[in-house]
C-alpha cells in the first residue's frame, strides 16, 4: 500500500493556499473587514428605537393661559417638539401626510372654563401610526403628562379643602441591565450575528462554488487529499476572520456606542467560535448542492434572510406564532444573538448559557457532517 | 507492481441513458506513451476521469499504477499525475503558491520539497516565472506549469487531457520533449490530443469513436492497416468535379479533401502518380500536381471515423 500523506501537511497546504487566495481578493477583504465596520456605525446610528423630539403640532382650541401652560410643560421634557401651531384639521392631515410632524395634539376650547367647573375634560393625541413604535412613545408621553397633572389638580383641590390625599399606586419602573433603554446596546449584537452568518456563510458557500466552476476543484480532487481536511483547511482563515470581526464589532460598539461588557469574554469567544462553525457549515452544505458561484450567492441569502428574521433579532420570539416559535429553536442565529445578549447585557454565565453552547456545538458538528459527507458523495 | 501501469478492462460510464463510454479495455505499460484520440464528445476524458478515480465506471474494471479505481481510488490519486483539459490551477496565485499547494496536496513539505519544486521549476523551463501571477502567463507557460504541479510528486502514471490544445508549434514542441522525457525515466503516460501530428510521438494509439474503442495499435501498423495501398497528395484547380469522376474507377479505395488539395488512397498495383494525374487532366483539372506520400495518422483517423460500423464488428 501507499502510505497516505501527512494530514497536517495537507491542512496547512489548504490553509495557506486559502488565506493568500483571501488576502489577494480586495472584494472579499472589503467584504470581511471594512464592511462589518461600516455596519455598525450605520446600524448603531440609523436603528434607533430610541424617540427624542417627535415632530408635534399644537392645535390649541382653548388659547387660554392654562392650556399654554400645559403645552408648555409637556414639551418640557424633550420627548416632543413643538412642530408649530395651528387651529385647522386640514394642516394636520397634511402635515402629518408629509411627515412634518408625528403628532398633533389638540387641546378643545373650554378647557380652562372646564377645569374651573370642575368638569372632565378630554385631550386629543392625534398619532401617525405609520411606525408604531414612535406612536407609542409619543401616547405614552402625553398620558403620562396629563395623567400627573390631573393627579397633582385632584391633590390641590384637597388640601385646599384640608383633606390630606388619599395615598396613591405607583408603578416605579427601574430599568436593569440596559437603565437608559439605548438601542446600541441591544443592537450591536444584533449587528455581530448578522455580519457573521452574511460574511461566512456567503463567503464559505461561493469559495467551494468558485473551485467548481474554474475547474480547480478537479485539480484538487485529483491528489490524494481527504474531502474533511479539504473543507477544514478552507474553513480556518474564515473562522479566524469571523471572530477577528466580531472582535472588530465588538470594540467599536463599546467605544462609539457605549456598549457594556458585564459578562466574561471567553464566553462570547466560545459562543462566536461555535456560531461560526454552525455558519459555515451552513455554507459548505450551500456549496455542495450549487454549481455556480450564483446559485450558492442565491442561496445563502435564502437561508441568511429568514434565519435572520427567525432569530430574535430584530422582534422578540415571543410576539411571533406558537409554530414559527417551535421553527426558531432549529435556528442557529437565535442561540448566538440569546448568547451574546445574555452575557454582553446581563453577564450571565456559563451556568445561564450552557444549553445554548451546546446547541450550537451540536448544529455546528451535524452540519459539518453532513457537508463533509455529501462533498465526499461527489468526488466519486 | 504489476508490469502494467493501466490496465482497463469492459470499462463504461453511463450518463442518464447516454453511455459515454462503452465496454473499453486496454493496457499501457510502464514507460510507455499512450496516445488516445477521437472526435469532440468520443468520451476520452471520461476515460481519463474513470482512470484518475474521479468518477465511477458504472461497468467494468481498471487498475492503474496496480490499484483499482473502484476500491482504492486514493491509492491511485496518490501514484499518479493529472493535468484536466481545462487549465484549472489558481490564476489568482503566482506560480511558486500553485506549486506550494499541490505540492502540500500530496503531502509534501520540508526541504526536499523545496528541492524538488527546484527542480521542476528548472525542469519546466519556469526559472523566471516563479513569481508571476498564474493568470498573466500565456497559454504556453501555463501548460507547463501544470505539468510542473502534475509531476511534483514523481507520479509513476501521467494523465494529460489535451495537455496541447490552444498551443503554439515552439511550444508544443517544447511540452512533448518533456513528455517524451518522464518516459524515459520510467512514467507511464497516458495522453489525448487533436493534434495528429504529435499522436505520431505516442508508442501506442487507441482511437474512439462514439464511447467505443475501435482501433489500438502502434501508428505504424495503423496507417498499414487502415490506410492500404498508395497515398498521394494531389494539388491543382477544378480537383473537385474530377475527382467525383474518379472516385468510381476501380483501385481508388479513398479521396479525401486535404487542405487546398486532395488525399487520394490508391491500389499500388492499379496507379501511381503519373497515372492519377492523367486521368485527373482528362477530367478537366488542371496544373495538377501529384507527389506521393506516407499515409499520415489523419488519413487513418479519417478512414476509421468514416466507416465506424465496419471497424465495430471486427
Ligand atoms: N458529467 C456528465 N454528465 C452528462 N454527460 C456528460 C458528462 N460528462 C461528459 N458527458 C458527455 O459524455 C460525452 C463524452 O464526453 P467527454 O468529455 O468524455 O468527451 P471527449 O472525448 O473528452 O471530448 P472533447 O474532445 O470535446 O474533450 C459527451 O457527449 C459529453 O456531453
Ligand atoms: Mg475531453
Amino acid at each position: 500500500m501507499i502510505t497516505s500523506p501527512r494530514w497536517s501537511v495537507q491542512l496547512r497546504a489548504v490553509v495557506r493556499k486559502e488565506i493568500r487566495q483571501t488576502v489577494r481578493d480586495r472584494r472579499i477583504m472589503f467584504m470581511l473587514i471594512v464592511a462589518p465596520l461600516l455596519q455598525t456605525v450605520v446600524f448603531g446610528f440609523a436603528v434607533d428605537f430610541q424617540f427624542d423630539h417627535v415632530p408635534t403640532l399644537v392645535v390649541d382650541h382653548d388659547a387660554s393661559a392654562q392650556s399654554r401652560e400645559h403645552i408648555r410643560r409637556l414639551l418640557a421634557d424633550g420627548t416632543l417638539r413643538d412642530a408649530g401651531h395651528t387651529t385647522e384639521l386640514g394642516a394636520v392631515q397634511r402635515k402629518l401626510q408629509t411627515g412634518d410632524a408625528a403628532a398633533a395634539l389638540v387641546l378643545p376650547e373650554g378647557l380652562a372654563r372646564a377645569f374651573a367647573a370642575q368638569r372632565a375634560a378630554e385631550v386629543q393625541v392625534i398619532l401617525d401610526g405609520g411606525d408604531p413604535n414612535r406612536a407609542v412613545v409619543v401616547a405614552g408621553a402625553a398620558s403620562r403628562y396629563f395623567g400627573e397633572a390631573a393627579e397633582s389638580m385632584v391633590k390641590e383641590r384637597l388640601a385646599a379643602h384640608g383633606i390630606a390625599p388619599p395615598p396613591l399606586i405607583r408603578a416605579t419602573p427601574r430599568i436593569w441591565f440596559n437603565p437608559s433603554l439605548k438601542t446600541p446596546p441591544y443592537m450591536i449584537p444584533g449587528v455581530m450575528t448578522i455580519l457573521l452568518v452574511i460574511t461566512t456563510t456567503l463567503v464559505t458557500a461561493m469559495g467551494l462554488a468558485r473551485e467548481r466552476e474554474m475547474g480547480t476543484l478537479e485539480q484538487v480532487l485529483v491528489t490524494p487529499i481527504r474531502p474533511l481536511f479539504l473543507l477544514v483547511g478552507k474553513m480556518t482563515p474564515f473562522l479566524v476572520i469571523g471572530c477577528f470581526d466580531v472582535l472588530l464589532v465588538l470594540t467599536a460598539g463599546v467605544w462609539i456606542f457605549g456598549v457594556p461588557l458585564h459578562g466574561s469574554l471567553a464566553l462570547v469567544a466560545t459562543g462566536t467560535v461555535l456560531y461560526v462553525l454552525c455558519t459555515l457549515g451552513i455554507g459548505l452544505l450551500i456549496s455542495t448542492v450549487s454549481r455556480t458561484q450564483q446559485q450558492a450567492f442565491l442561496a445563502g441569502f435564502l437561508f441568511a434572510m429568514p434565519a435572520i428574521l427567525l432569530s430574535g433579532v430584530m422582534t422578540p420570539i415571543r410576539a411571533m406564532p406558537f409554530w414559527l416559535q417551535v421553527v426558531t429553536t432549529f435556528n442557529p442565529v437565535r442561540y448566538y444573538i440569546e448568547v451574546l445578549r445574555a452575557v454582553l447585557l446581563k453577564g450571565a454565565g456559563l451556568v445561564d448559557i450552557w444549553w445554548r453552547l451546546l446547541a450550537l456545538l451540536g448544529f455546528g458538528l451535524a452540519l459539518l457532517t453532513v457537508a463533509s459527507l455529501r462533498f465526499h458523495k461527489r468526488v466519486a | 507492481m504489476s508490469e502494467l501501469s493501466i490496465e482497463a478492462v469492459h470499462l463504461s460510464r453511463r450518463f442518464g441513458s447516454f453511455l459515454a463510454v462503452d465496454d473499453v479495455s486496454f493496457s499501457a505499460a510502464r514507460g510507455e506513451i499512450f496516445g488516445y484520440l477521437g472526435a469532440n464528445g468520443a468520451g476520452k476524458s471520461t476515460t481519463i476521469r474513470m482512470l484518475c478515480g474521479l468518477l465511477a465506471p458504472t461497468a467494468g474494471e481498471a487498475r492503474v499504477a496496480g490499484f483499482d479505481v473502484k476500491t482504492a481510488p486514493e491509492s491511485v490519486k496518490a501514484s499518479i499525475g493529472y493535468m484536466s483539459q481545462k487549465f484549472s490551477l489558481y490564476l489568482d496565485l503566482p506560480v511558486r503558491d500553485n506549486l506550494d499547494f499541490f505540492g502540500g496536496a500530496y503531502g509534501l513539505s520540508g526541504p526536499d520539497f523545496a528541492a524538488r519544486a527546484d527542480e521542476v521549476l528548472r525542469l519546466c523551463d519556469l526559472e523566471h516565472e516563479r513569481d508571476a501571477i498564474t493568470g498573466s502567463l500565456p497559454g504556453g507557460i501555463r501548460q507547463r506549469l501544470a505539468l510542473g504541479c502534475a509531476i511534483l510528486h514523481r507520479p509513476a502514471v501521467l494523465f494529460l487531457d489535451e495537455p496541447t490544445a490552444g498551443v503554439d508549434p515552439v511550444s508544443r514542441r517544447h511540452f512533448w520533449r518533456l513528455i517524451r522525457r518522464l518516459a524515459r525515466e520510467g512514467t507511464t503516460i497516458f495522453v489525448t490530443t487533436h493534434y495528429l501530428d504529435e499522436a505520431e510521438y505516442c508508442g501506442r494509439i487507441g482511437l474512439m469513436v462514439d464511447g467505443r474503442l475501435v482501433a489500438l495499435d502502434t501508428p505504424a501498423a495503423l496507417k498499414r492497416r487502415y490506410v492500404p495501398g498508395r497515398v498521394l497528395s494531389v494539388r491543382g484547380r477544378n480537383l473537385a468535379s474530377a475527382a467525383a469522376s474518379l472516385r468510381s474507377r476501380p483501385g481508388i479505395i479513398a479521396v479525401e479533401p486535404f487542405g487546398a488539395g486532395l488525399h487520394l488512397q490508391v491500389a499500388a498495383e492499379n496507379w501511381n502518380a503519373d497515372s492519377v494525374a492523367q486521368a485527373l487532366a482528362s477530367a478537366g483539372a488542371q496544373a495538377v500536381e501529384v507527389e506521393s506520400g506516407e499515409p499520415t495518422l489523419e488519413d487513418v483517423f479519417l478512414a476509421v471515423v468514416a466507416r465506424p460500423r465496419e471497424v465495430r464488428h471486427d
